[in-house]
């Protein structure tokens, strides 16, 4: 069968969903979305798999309505994405089904958000495949808005909307940027396909051009300072869309980056640094802001800022290698970076999975509110345990081994020549230990403070383990995530494959894999299943040994106290309180209580409040968007709502373009 | 193969070694060099007391810590020799799953519901997260000086010839020395002989622990002395032969349980709320190390 008939397909199918969807019985709308996710999957995964063997598909939909033709293509890198969309949107759909069983009440928005998880899907594998500047911007357009409606669904939520609103302007500035950067590229070379940006970029300046479309793309990535609608509105979507959102929609700004690093001409060495300097303080300032947040949701989201600052580390460290030569760091950074773009995505998307089945049976996100739900739901408490692990980076799972490869890039590029560089890459090394500390004091933290000790305050319900089809998805995720872990030397080719593909041989493009990179990868593996196995075996020795010894069961030691209660426990806020005021000129604390006045003999009843702010949303945005509001106030003479004003608007309007093109000025 | 099987030996009499000397310097006789793991004998024979308010998580944990320090020792070299692992990058392989183990330490302390080991589960990973790049830095220098970035090649291929390289041996050996002792909670970060929970670090997160699991956990202890000393042993090792490198493997295991008895016997701890800055100074001397190597490089003509 021919590939692009089923290119033909993923974009038909999507649509016969969306319009079949609100016609058939309420039931039935989930699981028929469910299907048609697969479907399309299954459409677009086929030619991506032969894609990813090295047969690049091409399709081109003439279309002279619109301007020309109409290219999509599918090569390794975006084989590569489409894959990941996939898996997760499948895993994101079948648990959604489940997970919006609670809202079954609102029947319209329901059907509503079905037909948009399509849209979804389909327009996030679209920004994939399309090769065409204009084409780009519309599905890239598409997927935002979708997003965005799918983000609203709780939307008689103030905080939801304002989070809603704020994600749709903050997309938009981003589109502003690439719409920019594609008409530059119009006017220099005459023509929107991508092919004309590699044409621009051999022939002018890289670094210009190139910081239009990172910084349009990093919006959606969340690469700081651009980061802020990441933690407003992962909280505020249902959870199998924040599991998707941080699991894809952040990695399509990567995706964005990827293309165009891989178009570059010149300028490596600059780029590179940028792009290093720039995603470890990314992954510092999100680990160390998860750190201290209380809403797990809203901690899970800046913990994907951090994981986007690995996952640039990599691009930077890929760049730095491009730009000296060097192909073993060429392949080391980017097949860090793509390895550990799937990895986020399983991970992420498990966290979020694990925190919406909280949030289901608990109904709250303030982790201070809750405790010991490991008695309650043991298996969701063992998927958020593992996605932690994961997460922290910590073997025998796949978020090893791309730090591994990261840090075995930084360790090959520590040699590289130049103070400079030396100096450069000794930070980060720093820099990523430091982050692995800090996540794992994090996810020590959520983990002790959601699930270990007793409950923290009374509940609305009894927590119980969520349904089976809650977590049939999570276990499939924690599988792929063990034979990333098990496998890692297959993984490493796959991406090795991809990254061989696309960078030229005169960058380190022609290299072969040292022999040691090889062993590492599969001792990696091979250890990693003998420390999945040792722990298992001093266990059974342990129950062996102390079969026939006495067990009692009694209440914790108290240290003598004998009356503690569940308020006394440590909460997660004193756990991360003394790193937060280490950390203070950048973790901004907001304390509101009143102090105990000396002539207080008998003080009354008062509250103490603390909540943590977003560094550059108090101290850089606020004030930027005050000065222009009060700026744009000069101008509100425009908007005076009278009608014959406006209607004089519309005739200089159309005076000037008359007299424009009289005159041949436009 | 030969390095495991040195420090499971040392494990044995390392701890008994630093009580012997505190003992001594306070004027007393102190008990016996094996007392420390006759204690832990005794302790694998004794029933359990679990708290109400644990989960599977607290029972597993002694367990996955033991066998992620087990694991980390498999990565130490001696001298020539390789560890059981040994692969390009194994450094990185051996801090994280030492991770591993600090995660399930901590997490067990958290599923008590103590406020006081809850508090101590904190301290330990502030702690042993500011002392993470310090590691990190000194092990990326020596790849920078050696060119190598496995322990094994790195410390076979270490030479002490010129002025600077001296003097960097001993600031690693300080760095090694005191990530060791913030690793194990000693003195000066962390007093083992304390009275009262809430100046307490390690001993405060295994209050609940006891019978079989706690003698695991206090093994695993002595295991990460032995650990740290074969690591700092093999800074001074470079590739003499095996008859020369266990006496200095011993030697040096002996030397630095000494110092830990003098160091534990004339000094004070830090003040707990100034800790995370002390350790944090630690980076600052592996800096120093860097520095040393770009000179060594001549990186600066």
């Amino acid at each position: 069968m021919n590939e692009s008939i089923l290119l033909l397909f993923a974009l038909l199918v999507p649509v016969a969903g969306m319009i079949t969807i609100p016609f058939i019985p309420h039931p039935f709308r989930a699981r028929l979305s469910f299907i048609i996710v697969c479907l399309v999957a299954m459409v677009t995964t086929v030619p991506a798999i032969k894609a990813l063997g090295g047969e690049e598909i091409d399709s081109l939909f003439d279309n002279s309505l619109l301007a020309g033709n109409w290219s999509f293509h599918v090569d390794r890198l975006s084989a590569w994405f489409i894959l990941i969309i996939n898996l997760t949107c499948i895993n994101g759909a079948f648990y959604g089904m489940g997970y919006m069983k609670q809202y079954d009440a609102q029947r319209a928005n329901l059907s509503l958000h079905w037909v948009l998880f399509l849209l979804f899907q389909a327009s996030m594998l679209w920004v994939c495949m399309a090769q065409n500047g204009l084409v780009f911007l519309i599905v890239w357009e598409l997927m935002s808005i979708s997003s965005f409606l799918l983000v609203l669904f709780d939307h008689q939520n103030k905080t939801t909307l304002q989070a809603g609103i704020n994600y749709l302007v903050q997309m938009h500035i981003g589109v502003l940027f690439l719409a920019a950067a594609f008409i530059w590229v119009y006017y220099s070379e005459g023509s929107l396909e991508f092919s004309a940006i590699e044409r621009f970029f051999s022939t002018h300046s890289n670094f210009w051009l190139f910081l239009l479309f990172f910084t349009g793309f990093g919006i959606k990535a969340g690469f700081i300072p651009l980061h802020s609608w990441l933690p407003q509105a992962h909280p505020a979507a249902p959870s199998h869309i924040s599991g998707v959102m941080s699991g894809v929609i952040v990695k399509l700004g990567i995706y964005g980056i990827f293309r165009m690093v891989f178009f570059l001409k010149q300028d490596y060495i600059l780029i590179g640094e940028i792009v290093v300097i720039l995603s470890v303080l990314t992954g510092l300032y999100g680990i160390l802001n998860a750190s201290v947040h209380r809403d797990i949701k809203k901690m899970l989201a800046y913990c994907t800022i951090e994981n986007i600052g690995i996952i640039g580390l990599g691009i930077g460290l890929g760049l730095l290698g491009m730009g000296s030569g060097n192909g073993l760091l060429v392949v080391l950074g980017f097949t860090g970076a793509l390895l550990h773009t799937l990895n986020h995505s399983l991970f992420k998307s498990l966290l979020f999975f694990t925190a919406g089945a909280v949030y289901q049976q608990t109904h709250t996100r303030d982790m201070e509110k809750l405790g010991g739900l490991i008695h309650r739901m043991p298996q969701s408490a063992v998927f958020f345990l593992v996605g932690a692990m994961a997460i922290g980076g910590l073997p025998p799972f796949n978020g090893f081994v791309s730090e591994f490869l990261i840090y075995a890039g930084i360790l090959l590029g520590i040699k590289s020549i130049g103070i400079a560089s030396n100096t450069l890459m000794i930070s980060s090394l720093a820099g990523l230990a430091f982050i692995g500390g800090v996540s794992l004091l994090t996810f020590t933290k959520s983990f002790g403070t959601v699930f270990l000790g007793t409950p923290r305050s009374p509940l609305p319900q009894e927590p119980k383990e969520v349904s089976r089809g809650m977590r049939l998805p999570q276990y499939f995720i924690i599988l792929i995530m063990l034979s990333v872990g098990l496998l890692p030397s297959f993984y490493f080719s796959v991406t090795g494959s991809i990254v061989s593909a696309f960078v030229p041989a005169t960058a380190g493009g022609s290299f072969s894999v040292p022999a040691a990179l090889t062993n590492s990868l599969s001792s990696i593996g091979k250890f990693s299943l003998i420390f999945l196995a040792l722990p298992v075996l001093i266990y059974f020795i342990r129950k062996r040994f102390t079969r026939r010894h006495r067990v009692a069961t009694g209440p914790t030691w108290g240290c003598g106290y004998t009356a503690p209660t569940a308020g006394m426990q440590y909460t997660g806020k004193s756990f991360s309180k003394s790193l937060g005021k280490l950390m203070n000129f950048m973790l901004l604390e907001k304390k509101k209580y009143r102090e105990i006045r000396t002539n207080e003999v008998f003080p009354p009843e008062r509250k103490y409040t603390s909540h943590y702010n977003d560094f550059f949303v108090t101290r850089v945005f606020d004030g930027l968007v005050d000065r222009l509001l009060y700026s744009m106030n000069y101008f509100q003479f425009i908007q005076n709502g009278k009608i014959q004003m406006y209607i004089l608007y519309g005739i200089f309007f159309i005076v000037l373009v008359f007299l424009g093109t009289a005159l041949k000025l436009i | 193969m030969i390095s495991f099987i040195l420090i499971i030996l040392t494990s044995l009499f390392f701890s008994g070694i630093i009580i012997r000397t505190k003992s001594r310097t306070s004027g007393r006789k102190g008990p016996g060099l094996f007392q420390p793991v006759k204690d832990i004998i005794r302790l694998f024979k004794k029933g359990a007391v679990y708290s109400k308010t644990t989960s599977f998580i607290f029972q597993a944990a002694p367990s996955i810590y033991y066998a992620s320090i087990l694991m980390a020792i498999m990565v130490i070299p001696l001298g020539e020799y390789r560890g059981i692992i040994s692969f390009e990058g194994d450094f990185v392989f051996f801090a994280y799953l030492l991770g591993v183990g600090k995660f399930f330490m901590i997490l067990a302390a958290l599923d008590t519901g103590s406020s006081f080991e809850g508090m101590g589960a904190s301290r330990e990973a502030l702690f042993s997260m500011f002392a993470e790049p310090a590691f990190f830095i000194l092990m990326g220098s020596f790849a920078l000086l050696t060119g190598h970035t496995s322990f094994q090649e790195i410390f076979a291929s270490l030479h002490f010839g010129s002025y600077i390289s001296y003097i960097l041996g001993v600031l690693a050996t300080l760095v090694l020395a005191m990530i060791a002792m913030v690793e194990n909670s000693r003195m000066p970060f962390d007093d083992p002989k304390t009275h009262l929970e809430l100046t307490m670090v390690h001993e405060v997160m295994i209050l609940d622990n006891s019978g079989f699991d706690l003698g695991l956990i206090l093994h695993a202890t002595n295991l990460k002395f032995g650990m740290y000393g074969a690591l700092i042993a093999n800074l001074f090792m470079g590739s003499f032969p095996l008859y020369l490198t266990i006496p200095i493997f011993l030697g040096i295991q002996l030397l630095f349980a000494v110092s830990i008895g003098l160091l534990e016997s004339f000094t004070a701890r830090f003040r707990m709320n100034h800790n995370a800055q002390y350790i944090l100074a630690l980076s600052s001397v592996s800096l120093l190390i860097f520095l040393g190597v770009l000179l060594m490089l001549g990186q600066f003509s």
